[in-house]
């Protein structure tokens, strides 16, 4: 997205809070991925990223367009997160990163961002099994169970759902 | 290769694979087991959704709740029409515990033009109607601690059952009624920290339609309504379950069938703004029933009918009032 197009959203989410949710659709995957990475349990990575946009959106108004990306303001705020929860966790607060090795992760969680968003355009049914196979690490009886379905129809909907995913990114990208 | 062996192949490779280990060789199959183990920090779609729906509602909360509601009011209130209002109330205390807020008589005394009860933490607002408005039922989910005793209570009030009370596969105890005044019940109990599921409340409208995936359409288009969950039997069959946030409330909706038939329902919509709701709700393909005015009870409103023939109510508290 342009700068000048993301400002004009910031703006308009800082006269009308609810229009938050358009920033959200815009940055859940990134900083979700950029948790997620850093953070391997999936409960306390949802607590986190949880927090980050709730604090983001109580903070709306005093964040000041300085040409800096919103993005770097949610990474700023998932890194301190992170950097709490280990304190907490009583080990030894990570040394910060250097700067370019923070970039790098935030370009990788901005690649993983976009499979993600493709997975979300995949049919409703190959989605479902790829998240409950592969996201919450489900074994084939179990989604099947979860679902309704036989396990011949899973083992169908998830070869699909990968194969489209696929040519999915491969479309993006070729 | 055909595809009942790739299937074969990828599903034996992916158990073979355990996490951290290198990716097990074998060309496409291979290309998948790796593409698998990248979704593996994928986020779950349910949290996404109900994250962004929280913080919607928090905006809410913060910006306009003071100024648009009336106390004890959400965004969006059951309107019912029934002939008999006075005994539907008798029969809302006697089966659901309501508590009756308000009664508005005819001149003559003879009908009731509004009333509101109280069940729980919700309103729903009621009158006998007339030539302009005539009878409405409603179907209403509503949740409750004992769902047995409301079921049976119900009967004893001359209710008849639509389906006996059982547990539920999507974990809840529940069961169905006809009340004498042709509304539908859907009497429930949720197993989980509350009896009331997270997002819901103790009433919540369930809209029956004919046209179930346009009328989410038209809910978007008209009032930014946010689509929660969709949930079809078949990929390209009919909606069966939906719910959908219109401000800080979310209404339940599926496609008539059987002996739930279209119910075109009313509903009273609380939104800061309701003359710019009013014509987005036009220009999305709703009628007008009345132009935005300002109301002697304090209130702006204005009422427009869906394509599915469901009534909005959509309305405004005047600054005077609030």
């Amino acid at each position: 997205m342009d700068p000048p197009e993301e400002r004009l959203l910031i703006e308009a989410a800082q006269r009308d809070l609810t229009r938050f949710a358009d920033l959200y659709d815009l940055y859940f995957d990134r900083i979700y991925a950029y948790v997620a990475r850093r953070v391997g349990d999936r409960a306390e990575a949802e607590d986190l990223v949880s927090d980050v946009f709730h604090q983001a959106l109580a903070n709306l108004r005093r964040f000041e367009w300085r040409g800096a990306p919103f993005s770097a303001w949610l990474f700023r705020m998932a890194a301190n997160r992170i950097a709490d929860r280990s304190e907490r966790l009583g080990r030894e607060r990570a040394i910060e990163p250097s700067p370019e090795f923070e970039e790098a992760d935030q370009e990788e969680a901005h690649d993983r961002a976009k499979v993600f968003a493709l997975v979300r355009e995949l049919p409703e049914d190959q989605r479902k099994v790829l998240e409950l196979r592969f996201a919450e690490e489900k074994s084939l009886h179990e989604v099947a169970e979860v679902l309704g379905r036989s396990e011949g129809a899973i083992k169908q909907l998830q070869l699909r759902g990968l194969e489209n995913l696929r040519a999915r990114i491969g479309g993006k990208h070729g | 290769m055909a595809e009942r062996d790739r299937m074969e192949q990828l599903n034996d490779a992916l158990d073979r694979w355990t996490p951290g280990e290198p990716v097990p060789p074998g060309g496409e199959i291979r290309e998948l087991v790796s593409l698998a183990r990248s979704l593996r920090q994928m986020p779950r779609e349910f949290f996404r959704t109900q994250l962004r729906g929280q913080l919607k509602e928090r905006a809410m909360a913060t910006t306009s709740a003071a100024t648009t509601f009336r106390k004890g009011f959400h965004s969006v209130t059951p309107y019912i029409i029934v002939p008999g209002a006075a005994q539907f109330i008798d029969f809302a205390k006697e089966v659901f515990g309501a508590d009756e807020k308000l009664r508005v008589p005819t001149p003559d005394g003879s009908r009731i033009m509004h009333a509101e009860i109280q069940i729980g933490d919700s309103m729903i607002e009621l009158s006998d109607g007339n030539e302009q408005y005539p009878p409405r039922p409603a179907s209403i989910h509503i949740y409750l601690q004992d769902t047995d005793g409301a079921y049976q209570r119900a009967l004893d009030a001359g209710a008849t059952s639509l389906h006996a009370v059982e547990e539920m596969p999507y974990g809840e105890r529940s069961g169905s009624v006809q009340d004498p005044f042709g509304n539908h019940w859907y009497i429930a109990t949720h197993h989980g920290a509350s009896h009331i599921p997270q997002g819901l409340r103790t009433v919540n409208s369930f809209l029956h339609v004919a046209g179930t995936a346009q009328l989410i359409e038209f809910l978007k288009q008209a009032f930014d309504a946010e689509e929660i969950s969709v949930y079809r039997e078949d990929a390209d069959g009919p909606i069966r379950h939906a719910t959908i946030r219109l401000g800080d409330t979310v209404v339940e909706m599926g496609e008539a069938h059987g002996q739930y038939g279209p119910m075109p329902s009313g509903l009273h919509y609380y939104v800061p703004d309701v003359d710019a709701v009013y014509e987005r709700a036009i220009r999305a393909g709703a009628t007008s029933i009345s132009a935005p005015a300002d109301q002697p009870y304090g209130e702006r409103g204005a009422g427009v009918r869906d394509r599915a023939g469901n009534s909005w109510f959509i309305a405004t508290l005047l600054r005077a009032n609030g």
